[in-house]
């Protein structure tokens, strides 16, 4: 579907695609932040099902080991032999939490849990309250097999991948649906562009074309300079919608890339221009040299054109206008306005005017650096205001 | 006439080497205990069963012996009957202490188990 609409529409799309991207991006997060978070709260609660399972056991063993802490008490001077069960390990700490006697694998002891896991054991620690052999806490000590580990990780792992899969799903879905009115309009826009930009062809081809077939020799003089008025106005208006096609239409085109006479298109496209710029009282300084360029026609004339107009429409009456052509570099130049420092990086954004006295949209630069970083042309703007601003490009 | 006076030098030398030799703990505890049914070592796990860690144990040790009273003994109802509670102390802190270090140290469980 998308591959039917024109650039324009593609690369709204992108900035929907783009809009699409950043919220299943945030949402995607969302999502496996909950089944994270849902997850550690799930694995925390089974790990407590378990220690409790374990306590009663644990608890028993606690019981068992304190008689026998009693015994030897009381016995104390007749056996120093600290009890052993093969059914866990224990360790006695005093009230200072001094080690009285351990014979833990694990003595990573946390006094104020009551059971706990550390490492790969289970620690009970019971508090006694008649102090045998000064004991305050007895540890008791079983190995975790890690079986309820492996169960938990597999559910984590099964329900998780299950519920991300079907939010994304579901969030896919909401961004199509919540963006739907968006595409809508774009597409609306973009029809209309399209269609504007088309009927303005013929009668704007119809204007330029009689205007270069009227016989000016038998006006008058005040007729001559209304017709080339017109004719300004109309080279005006084709250079902007040349533009506005090449964006809306043309754009998508696979290139027809060829060997470009560029002194010939230069002194085809000054002429064209020349006009414009004897509504100035402009001098045209053309430097040519022999060069060439493999390049798409289309896509030159449309940065020629741009240069030339630009350099032309922001000129000083009585300016200058240079060309200078070597191989392997164009520089044009002008006398005009000039550009502040500050707002030189940014000439090249589309919709970016720094000067609401002449006409346009600012899209022509715009379209000259897609075209040049195609064909991995540099382009460098050298500008000082009131002075002038020069275009240098090198291949 | 030399030998005699080797001799007397001999037991004097034993003598005052055995005297120096107590320290407060044998010379103010034991002495008295050994008159009682029940032994230091007996005794010490009755406080230990009170008292738990060492430095509790030390305390209300010393307490003891300084204000000493029926109602805190550790010991039963029979033996303070037969043998009522014991005399304040005339000890001075530094003395207790270093007798309870001593009694400590002799009698403690940590380290002796096996």
């Amino acid at each position: 579907m998308l591959a039917s609409k024109s650039k324009v529409t593609n690369s709204w799309l992108k900035s929907e695609k783009k809009s699409l991207f950043r919220f299943l991006t945030l949402y995607v997060a969302m999502v496996i932040f909950m089944i994270t978070l849902l997850s550690l709260f799930y694995y925390q609660s089974q790990e407590k099902l378990m220690l409790s399972d374990q306590r009663a056991m644990l608890t028993n063993y606690a019981y068992i080991q304190t008689k026998k802490l009693k015994v030897l008490h009381h016995f104390f001077d007749e056996s120093i032999e600290y009890p052993r069960d093969s059914r866990f390990k224990s360790a006695i700490y005093d009230m200072e939490d001094v080690q009285i006697f351990s014979l833990l694998e694990d003595e990573n002891i946390h006094f104020h849990e009551e059971i706990y896991i550390s490492k790969s054991y289970i620690h009970l620690v019971k508090t006694l309250d008649e102090y045998y052999l000064g004991t305050k806490y007895l540890i008791i000590e079983v190995e975790d097999s890690g079986a309820w580990r492996g169960i938990i990780w597999k559910n984590i792992i099964g329900y998780g991948s299950i519920s991300f899969l079907f939010f994304l799903l579901f969030g896919l879905y909401l961004a199509k649906l919540f963006l739907k009115p968006m595409r809508d309009s774009i597409l609306l826009l973009d029809r209309f562009i399209k269609d504007t930009t088309h009927e303005l062809n013929t009668p704007l081809s119809a204007i330029l074309a009689n205007v270069e077939m009227m016989d000016t020799d038998v006006m008058v003089e005040k007729n001559r300079t209304k017709l080339k008025r017109i004719n300004i106005a109309a080279k005006t208006v084709s250079v902007l919608y040349k533009d506005l096609t090449y964006l809306t239409l043309e754009q998508e085109k696979t290139n027809d890339d060829e060997v470009i006479d560029i002194r010939e298109l230069i002194y085809d496209r000054s002429e064209y221009f020349s006009i414009l710029a004897q509504s100035k009282h402009l001098e045209c300084n053309l430097d040519l040299e022999e060069s060439s360029i493999t390049i798409d026609r289309r896509k030159f004339t449309r940065v020629i054109d741009n240069l030339i107009s630009n350099a032309i429409k922001y000129n000083k009456r009585h300016g200058t206008v240079g060309i200078e052509l070597k191989q392997g570099k164009l520089v044009i130049s002008d006398t005009g306005i000039g550009m502040n420092e500050d707002t030189i990086p940014f000439v090249f954004d589309r919709y970016t005017r720094f000067n609401n006295a002449e006409g346009g949209f600012g899209v022509g630069l715009s379209i000259v650096k897609n075209i040049v970083d195609e064909y991995y042309i540099s382009i460098e703007v050298e500008s000082k205001e009131g002075e002038g601003t020069r275009m240098v490009l090198r291949w | 006439m030399v030998k005699p006076i080797v001799w007397a030098v001999l037991l004097v030398f034993v003598t005052s080497t055995h005297l120096y030799a107590e320290d407060v703990y044998e010379c103010n505890c034991v002495e008295c205990h050994r008159e009682l049914p029940t032994s230091l070592q007996r005794m010490f796990m009755r406080y230990l069963l009170v008292y738990g860690g060492e430095k509790n144990l030390k305390a209300g040790l010393k307490h003891y012996l300084k204000y000493p009273l029926r109602e805190i003994s550790v010991m039963s109802e029979l033996f303070l009957d037969n043998y009522a509670i014991k005399k304040k102390t005339t000890l001075t802190n530094e003395e207790i202490d270093e007798a309870l270090d001593i009694y400590w140290e002799k009698f403690k469980v940590i380290g002796r188990l096996k």
